[in-house]
């Protein structure tokens, strides 16, 4: 039986796809993750209140959501609440990681599949001259970076930030380096908005040479955003994960605490990433989840990209390459709702309340780029007894497995192999913007 | 990742390899490598030696290529156990005994510590910045002042919450042990008000030295900043999140011993 093994590339972490063909018939369709570091093991006998700097370190892409997340379950666990002022610099940090993330995703992880190019960094063919390689780079990475200094900003260090702590955060934000970053967002917005038509349009040139926008075949979709104004950190009130079924309803809503009552998790033989699924369905999370799922993104730019989404694609839209789509929408949103907040006063007010550190269990949920988050800790001792990690990425599994049974039954025939099928794998991975690094923690 | 934060090498240098972000399985002739990441399976393992021989310059990046970081806390027994437990799995590549530094494996030229080094301190290494010389220590960057007459008799958590600005966090009651960790980071923590871990490694003045000759330092400015007792400051400074990092550096200069057969990494090298 051939087996047609793909290393993958432009995703976060180590994995690569392996698909079984038997008599051009293909018999599995498997991803891969090939990494494992072990912290649900080594966390255990951590000392509580040093998991927010250390979880962090699962991965240098979704960092910040881990050290939310992480300082949420400890919230949880000695119940206390965080002041007004705590959130919303956390809501900012959200947004920087969404800023970063999704820029990351759509200029340099999948621009180049529209490009016919390995990279952004890569000159573009005879057509392209060095210059624009170097302009579309440099554009591409100063986006990104106005997300990473939001992060800066609003987290204290750049990649695992330290300032979201129990009871709040550990400080404010002065008037004059919110207004320089409200500069800095608002010099990165048209650029980003100039790039994701560029993108818009190349994703549609795309979809007209293969001929497919790929698996549309409909699917639950879970998030832990509201359905207005997604805040992405799962404040306390909007602390559910809310599940759209097939046809685009609402059907369920649960909290972080009762996730083993509706998720089901699987280990499998090939891949230190296990797999879940929602009641034993195919479920999906991410970008194409939340558009899915918002009714209005309550920015001007941003919905003029969603209603413009909506009329072209439907709702619920199914199609993965529209994740992509999706998550240059967020891009956008994201650039906007931060320039709204940082418009607000960000010192001066209480940043944090005092607490008393007790045993017990917690659950902390965010919504990262990759879709719901949740950490959950038992706590003896003032040290941390058992540690849960519930990764985005492991819901998407069953999804990207499904759709790469889509594309290879659509490019290997009884009579050959056709090697578009090489691109076609990328494309799927991308379009679910896995991380490894998570998923496999 | 953290290259990407520091985008001005893209004028500058040509980006030949990088998964992450370009879609090329083999590394070609380099003039730079730069390794983050220890060496965990056989995969890393092959992968690192292949590499290095399309290199001219080789940099160890971060704290796992150059001490394990926290991968490197799999190395613990019951974790290994796990790992071992791993092994019936079909097609994933095999976990190595342990995770190892990258220097256990091949000769590094440049050390970059910092989980993760600062875009300014990547830049110093790509462009191989003449006399440029970090801080020599995190306070010498906090800016946050030291004072006498404030001295809590008790450690606090990490996680308090609120902290005063402008005050040097020993002063309040944290454990901050920037006065003898490598600086360079422009105290990015410290200074909105979370005491420093150590992540960049012992300062110049300790690295030459046996741990014990920092802990002592560090123990000596809690002793002028606070009057919280020994025996809680020596309970405190074993606390894993110190573990992760400023400790795992010890021994820096002479190599591991035998169990860890990696060369000496003499001062001249790390920036």
């Amino acid at each position: 039986m051939p087996t047609l093994t793909f290393p993958l590339s432009r995703i976060e972490g180590h994995a690569r796809v392996v698909i079984e063909v038997q008599g051009g018939e293909v018999i599995s369709a498997h991803f891969e993750a090939m990494e494992i570091r072990g912290f649900g093991y080594f966390v255990q006998g951590v000392p509580a209140e040093q998991m927010p700097v250390i979880v962090p370190r699962i991965c240098g892409v979704c960092s910040t959501a881990h050290h939310v997340a992480s300082v949420e379950a400890l919230e949880d666990a000695y119940d206390v609440t965080p002041p007004p002022l705590a959130n919303t610099i956390r809501e900012l940090l959200m947004l920087g990681q969404l800023i970063q993330n999704q820029a990351t995703s759509v200029f340099l992880f999948t621009m180049p599949d529209r490009l016919g190019t390995t990279s952004i960094f890569e000159s573009m063919g005879e057509a392209n001259s060095e210059r624009d390689r170097a302009v579309l780079a440099t554009q591409a990475l100063k986006v990104r970076k106005a997300g990473t200094d939001l992060i800066s900003l609003s987290g204290g260090q750049f990649i695992h930030p330290i300032k979201a702590t129990v009871g709040g955060v550990t400080s404010g934000i002065p008037p004059e380096p919110a207004a320089e970053m409200r500069r800095q967002i608002a010099e990165a917005l048209p650029i980003a908005c100039r790039l994701f038509d560029w993108y818009w349009d190349k994703s549609i040139a795309l979809r007209d040479r293969i001929g497919t926008w790929g698996d549309d075949q409909p699917a639950y979709y879970i998030s832990a955003t509201s359905d207005t104004c997604p805040n992405y950190d799962g404040q306390p009130g909007q602390d559910v994960i809310r599940v759209l079924d097939p046809k685009g309803s609402d059907c369920e809503a649960f909290a972080a605490c009762d996730f083993r009552e509706v998720l089901t998790f699987e280990e499998t033989d090939y891949s230190y990433a296990g797999r879940s699924s929602y009641r034993d369905d195919v479920m999906r999370a991410n970008s194409l989840a939340r558009i899915n799922m918002t009714r209005t993104l309550g920015t001007p730019r941003a919905e003029g990209y969603l209603t413009r989404f909506r009329e072209t694609f439907g709702q619920p839209a199914h199609a993965i390459l529209l994740f992509d789509l999706g998550r240059g929408i967020e891009l956008v949103y994201a650039l906007e709702r931060a320039m709204e907040i940082l418009k607000e006063p960000l010192d001066g007010g209480r940043t944090a309340v005092a607490h008393t550190p007790r045993d017990g269990e917690g659950f902390g949920l965010v919504e990262a780029p990759r879709g719901p988050l949740i950490h959950h800790y038992r706590i003896e001792n003032d040290v941390i007894a058992e540690a849960e990690f519930i990764i985005p990425t492991v819901h998407n599994t069953k999804a990207i497995e499904r759709a790469l049974n889509v594309a290879a039954r659509r490019y290997v025939t009884p009579e050959r192999i056709d090697m578009e099928l090489e691109h076609a794998v990328g494309r799927v991975v991308r379009a679910f913007d896995p991380c490894i690094a998570c998923a496999t923690h | 990742m953290a290259l990407l934060n520091a985008g001005e090498w893209v004028e500058e240098r040509e980006l030949a390899y990088m998964p992450l972000v370009i879609s090329a399985y083999d590394v070609p002739s380099v003039e730079t490598l730069l390794v983050s990441g220890g060496v965990r399976t056989d995969e890393d393992l092959h992968k690192l030696r292949s590499a290095v021989r399309q290199a001219r310059r080789v940099v160890a990046v971060g704290t796992c290529a150059i001490s394990g970081g926290v991968a490197s806390l799999g190395n613990r027994d019951e974790v290994r156990e796990v790992f071992i437990a791993e092994e019936e799995r079909r097609h994933v590549p095999r976990l190595l005994p342990r995770c190892r530094p990258i220097d256990t494996v091949v000769e590094v030229d440049r050390y970059l510590p910092g989980c993760p080094p600062t875009p300014e301190l990547f830049m110093a290494v790509l462009r191989d910045t003449p006399h440029f010389e970090p801080a020599p220590n995190v306070c010498r960057e906090c800016g946050r002042t030291k004072r006498r007459d404030m001295k809590p008799s008790h450690l606090v958590g990490f996680q308090r919450g609120e902290v005063l600005p402008d005050i040097c966090l020993i002063n309040q009651g944290y454990l901050c042990v920037g006065s003898s960790v490598r600086g360079g980071c422009r105290a990015l923590c410290t200074r909105p008000g979370h005491p420093c871990v150590g992540c960049r490694g012992p300062s110049d003045a300790f690295i030459e030295k046996e741990s014990e000759a920092w802990l002592s330092s560090i123990k000596r400015v809690f002793g002028s900043l606070t009057d919280v007792p020994e025996e809680e400051l020596d309970r405190a400074l074993r606390s894993p999140q110190l573990a992760l990092f400023l400790f795992q550096f010890s021994d820096y200069a002479h190599g591991g011993g035998a169990a860890e057969d990696r060369p000496p990494r003499p001062k001249e090298k790390l920036l």
